[in-house]
């Protein structure tokens, strides 16, 4: 037999969860093996060239905030950097970002080959096997023979699993953009007794930009935007590329429409299931027929390279009717195709057989994160890398695992929606799903999370004194905020009024004025020069003051919540034991199998009075 | 933490001589503190601790709603483990659900069914056998048939909120989608329309709430009490009134031979008409007495008829009455047509006394008398009853969810008009559903999500 390599931890898969894993497991101080099925795809971006959004962009600064790569490499690699929701209220402001494919896909691999404790390997595996009586060992074998074995596996595999592309009537097996698809592993994972789902999702045809004419377009330049999704490294706005808008138009629709037939999410072909949030151009004509157009934006995929993405007409019927509905949208009449729009299937981990922390219940050791637990998107992949990662790490040492609560972080929320939403369609974050959505604002995640980046070992001391400094200096600005006051008739009282428009009828601290709508910090600079400076820590303390009152509410809820999650259900847990469950909530509660009773309030179907059994039943016998 | 405190009504439902509410949790002794006053008015100050204590419960707007005796506990030495004010009053339905108004008007919430057990429990005063008593008691419940038909109520009640909630979806699906997807083409809010809508569902909720009220009467019957001089004709306007062929459903225990209380049914609605012995001044002990009694329902009654012998003349004695009584209560005069040549006419009565409704019956003829049941009928439950509203609210738990759907609909209204950000507005809007959501089950968050992608075409 051949030598046994023998790792820490062994990293399957180097996407955007892959990447992220690796990097926490080794900075925690483990071996570890990142195992790719090709090594020119590190990091590789198979859909859109853009990172953030509302949600996502949270999800990115979080990431950030633990010490995770996404952030940074964003803003290193990006080509435009846009600030949404500028008008809607904090909680809700987003970056996005247009980025350089093959920039990101560059630094990525330079910061992962300079972590000493990281090998990057090519190869497939092609048996897995569970070894060790006492602590239990994961062998694996690459098609070439060379045998590898670790305590810890963390499936990262994205949608290579069983992957099936389809082109119009035509299908075949392959992993996103050409790639192979990952066929053995799948199977010797079935036969440990993990059980799979199909989820489906797609992408668009990408288009030479020569080919386009772009005075058919509008123009979507970016914007110098205060900050970056990093909270280390300097900003440096870059405006190297813009987006260009076009719409369809009933000519488009009318191929469409002609065609479906032809399409595989139609015809039959796929039985796997789609996302809404993320339709194919046949799904918008189909389900809303009465809209005339819809939107086309064009995004360069890289500086380097002509190809460019089209935003909103993933499709996956057949080439030619691809490229004949892309050339009836304005700029694009003389298009040519460099790579069809396809849908993929593919094999999702049925996500109740996940701890929330992302380890398979019945496998020790084995973690899964990305979009092969059923979710879709960069972002929510490398949130649930960087998880699953740190809790490898504390697998092996042996220590509780880091789960962030819903009201800690929008990690949070993806991670209990996983486990206790019993998932329908690949999962993408949405501002909407975070209860404690006005806690979660991007400015803050590093007051929320970079504690734990530190403690985990992810974050430098030099790094961790920088965000104790910011700390200080905010709550300075508070202080001097709330102790700061004016009387009308003083010369700042004059100066507000002038500024602000508001007259004052008596004396008002600088805390209680900026509680005012239309009052800004930095109308407070104006007013008291003397303020403590700092722009994001401004910014954060403008946040706290403005929506002191919804913020309240919101932490008396999350209390509340707290109180549900110390409580804990063991593992293994048998709901028949427990008399008065009704019978829905014992069959849901045994297959979710939740951690906490906070987590089982959340399970539908899981009433009051179930709950109240099951609290009762279990203090008593359990935890006593 | 600390817990919320939770307020319940003890004893089983029902007609009980006594009923008993409970209060736990930090805020007992603050919610006793506005809720019960001395017997002579004076605040309470002292709580010691279990023992028995005469007293009134008060609304929140200072009305004596109930004698009470209660008891305080003080942590740990209580059911729950924690403060705990039990207040014992009258018992009846609707007694009860008056100190329960005032009890969560003065900062406590509706009791979870098992929620004192599971307090009781988790704080160490009653073990695991117990406890499984207590909860196995709430499921069989469950089971019997009463509950099904309270569930068949909540049932109509939550399609009826449905329409409600689809309106508020609407709003917050418009909101959301722009908030999550502000690349696609959503459409601005129109926050004029979005007013509309809400406004109209709050308008919705508040009439639901109100008729909370009348859901009582529906299920307890209200009181109508028949005053008047003797002989002017009370007694043969109540038999006309509970009619032969009507049911009489029982005669009112505690009631004296100088009282005829009956409930009978008026068009529909249970009434229990209660006939009276007089009301003047007498030195005579027993009718003394009789007089003190008519008080007491005068007190009790949704609706007082003063009944007047058309052809007897308005006496300085039941001119009297009226005034005094139509100070406490919604008065009727009703003016009996006799044999005899009338010496009072309607409009001369009612031009008397301004505001007060008189109705001319023949209690020989029954002249006039479907106009007088058709008259109380819409005293008591307002004309379009069962019309207006295709269900009824009858749980004081439905009534409080409503009475905060609402309130938090007033405040998403006013963040609309002073042009509150859309991430706060949502906060507001979602509170409402949530609250909606106690009655119909459904869960906000699942449902806005679904409304996003029905809507809106989503999607880069």
């Amino acid at each position: 037999m051949a030598q046994v390599k023998i790792y820490d931890v062994i990293v399957v898969g180097a996407g955007h969860a892959g990447c992220e894993a690796a990097y926490a497991t080794a900075k925690m101080g483990y071996r570890t093996l990142l195992l790719t099925l090709n090594f020119t795809n590190i990091a590789f971006m198979p859909c859109n060239p853009s990172v953030g959004g509302p949600g996502k962009g949270h999800l990115v600064r979080e990431v950030d905030a633990l010490g995770g790569l996404i952030g940074r490499v964003t803003d290193l690699a990006h080509l435009q950097m846009r600030s949404l929701n500028t008008q809607k209220g904090p909680a809700v402001q987003a970056l996005r970002a247009q980025v350089d494919k093959r920039r990101y896909q560059e630094i990525m691999l330079g910061i992962l080959e300079r972590e000493p404790l990281i090998h990057l390997r090519q190869g497939e595996i092609v048996d897995l096997e569970r070894v060790g009586s006492e602590g239990v060992s994961w062998r694996l074998e690459l098609s070439t023979g060379i045998i590898l074995e670790a305590p810890v596996v963390i499936l990262a595999a994205g949608t290579f699993f069983q992957g099936t592309v389809h082109i119009g009537l035509v299908s075949f097996p392959s992993g996103p953009q050409g790639q192979h698809p990952s066929v053995s592993l799948p199977q010797k994972l079935a036969a440990e007794g993990i059980r799979f789902r199909r989820f489906k999702t797609g992408t668009s045809a990408r288009l030479r930009r020569r080919s386009l004419n772009f005075e058919a377009m509008i123009e979507q330049p970016g914007e110098e935007t205060p900050h970056g999704f990093s909270f280390w490294i300097p900003w440096q706005p870059r405006l190297a590329a813009s987006c260009w808008l076009t719409y369809t138009n009933e000519r488009t629709h009318e191929i469409i429409r002609k065609n479906l037939h032809q399409a595989p999410m139609y015809c039959g072909a796929i039985t796997g299931v789609g996302t809404r949030y993320c339709p194919a151009i046949e799904g918008k004509v189909v389900n809303f027929p009465d809209r005339p157009r819809h939107q086309v934006f064009i995004e360069p995929e890289s500086a380097g390279t002509d190809e460019v993405y089209v935003a909103g007409l993933s499709s996956s019927l057949p080439e030619a009717i691809q490229e004949e509905f892309i050339r009836t949208v304005p700029g694009l009449e003389r298009a040519e195709i460099v790579r069809p729009g396809y849908a993929i299937e593919y094999d999702v981990v049925a996500a109740e057989q996940l701890t929330p922390f992302l380890q398979l219940k019945e496998c020790p050791g084995l973690f899964c994160a990305g979009q092969i637990n059923g979710t879709s998107g960069y972002e929510e992949a490398a949130a649930q890398g960087i998880i699953a990662g740190i809790n490898a790490g504390l697998y092996l040492k042996g220590e509780t695992p880091f789960l962030p609560r819903r009201d800690e972080a929008y990690i949070g929320v993806l991670l209990d929606d996983l486990i206790t939403k019993e998932l329908d369609e690949p999962y993408r974050v949405m501002t909407s799903f975070a209860e404690f959505r006005l806690s979660l604002r991007q400015e803050n995640a590093d007051l929320r999370l970079a504690e734990y980046g530190y403690k985990y070992g992810l974050l430098a001391d030099a790094e961790y004194e920088r965000f104790l400094a910011k700390k200080e200096r905010i709550e300075e600005i508070r202080a001097t905020l709330e102790k700061t006051a004016f009387d009308p008739e003083s010369e700042a009282g004059r100066k507000i009024t002038e500024l602000t428009g508001i007259t004052l009828k008596q004396r008002i601290s600088l805390a209680e004025l900026l509680q005012k709508p239309g009052v800004s910090f930095q109308m407070l600079q104006e007013v008291y020069t003397q303020l403590p400076p700092g722009k994001d820590e401004g910014r954060v303390v403008e946040n706290q003051i403005k929506y002191q009152g919804y913020l309240t509410r919101e932490a008396k809820m999350a209390e509340r919540l707290r109180k549900m999650e110390e409580k804990r259900i063991p593992p293994g847990f048998d709901y028949n034991q427990v008399p008065n469950l009704s019978t829905a909530a014992r069959e849901k509660l045994s297959r979710v199998a939740p951690l906490t009773i906070g987590q089982a309030a959340r399970i539908s179907g899981v009433g009051p009075a179930d709950l109240s059994a099951l609290l009762i039943w279990m203090e008593a016998r359990v935890n006593r | 933490m600390r817990e919320e405190t939770i307020v319940a009504v003890a004893t089983p439902p029902g007609e009980g001589g006594i009923g008993v509410i409970r209060i736990s949790g930090p805020q007992a002794q603050a919610i006793g503190e506005k809720i019960l006053r001395h017997p002579s008015g004076k605040t309470i100050t002292t709580w010691p601790e279990r023992k028995v204590r005469l007293g009134v419960v008060i609304s929140s707007e200072e009305k004596v709603i109930d004698e009470v005796i209660f008891f305080f506990f003080r942590a740990p030495r209580s059911y729950t483990g924690e403060d705990v004010l039990e207040i014992q009053g009258h018992g009846g339905q609707k007694n009860m659900e008056l100190i329960l108004s005032a009890a969560m008007a003065a900062g406590a919430r509706p009791a979870e069914p098992g929620e004192f057990t599971k307090r009781a429990f988790l704080n160490g005063r009653i073990d695991l056998a117990q406890a499984e008593a207590v909860i196995d008691l709430i499921t069989a419940q469950t089971d019997l048939a009463h509950r099904a038909a309270q569930e068949q109520l909540r049932g109509r009640l939550s399609d009826y909120l449905h329409q409600c909630e689809e309106k508020l979806l609407a709003v917050l699906a418009q909101i959301e989608a722009a908030l999550d997807f502000p690349e696609d083409e959503i459409p601005d809010l129109d926050r004029k329309e979005a007013m509309g809508a809400i406004a109209e569902v709050a308008k919705e909720l508040a009439a639901l709430a109100a008729q909370a009220e009348k859901g009582r009467i529906l299920r307890e019957a209200a009181t109508v009490v028949l005053a008047g001089k003797p002989n002017v004709g009370k007694s043969s306007l109540l038999n006309r009134l509970l009619g032969e062929e009507r049911a009489i459903v029982t005669p009112i225990p505690g009631t004296t031979r100088d009282f005829v209380a009956e409930i009978s049914n008026l068009q529909g609605l249970p009434v229990r008409l209660v006939d009276t012995a007089g009301l003047r001044e007498t030195s005579d002990p027993l009718e003394q007495e009789g007089v003190r009694r008519t008080w007491h329902w005068v007190e009790k009654a949704e609706l007082i008829l003063i009944v007047l012998d058309a052809a007897a003349g308005l006496s300085a004695e039941e001119e009297q009455l009226i005034r005094e009584v139509k100070e406490k209560k919604r008065v009727f005069i009703v003016l009996n047509k006799s044999d005899l040549p009338p010496r009072l006419t309607a409009d001369g009565v009612a031009g008397r006394f301004p505001g007060l409704p008189v109705l001319t019956v023949s209690t020989v003829s029954g002249e006039g008398l479907e106009d007088l049941e058709e008259k109380i009928r819409e005293a008591l439950v307002g004309k379009d009853f069962g019309r207006e509203h295709p269900v009824i609210v009858t749980s004081l738990r439905h009534k409080d969810a409503l009475e905060r759907a609402g309130s938090y609909l007033q405040d998403v209204l006013a963040g609309l008009r002073d042009g509150l950000s859309e991430d706060l507005l949502s906060v507001d809007l979602r509170a409402a559903l949530a609250a909606l959501g106690e009655i119909t089950g459904r869960a906000v968050s699942d449902e806005v999500i679904a409304a996003i992608f029905s809507r809106f075409c989503i999607g880069k």
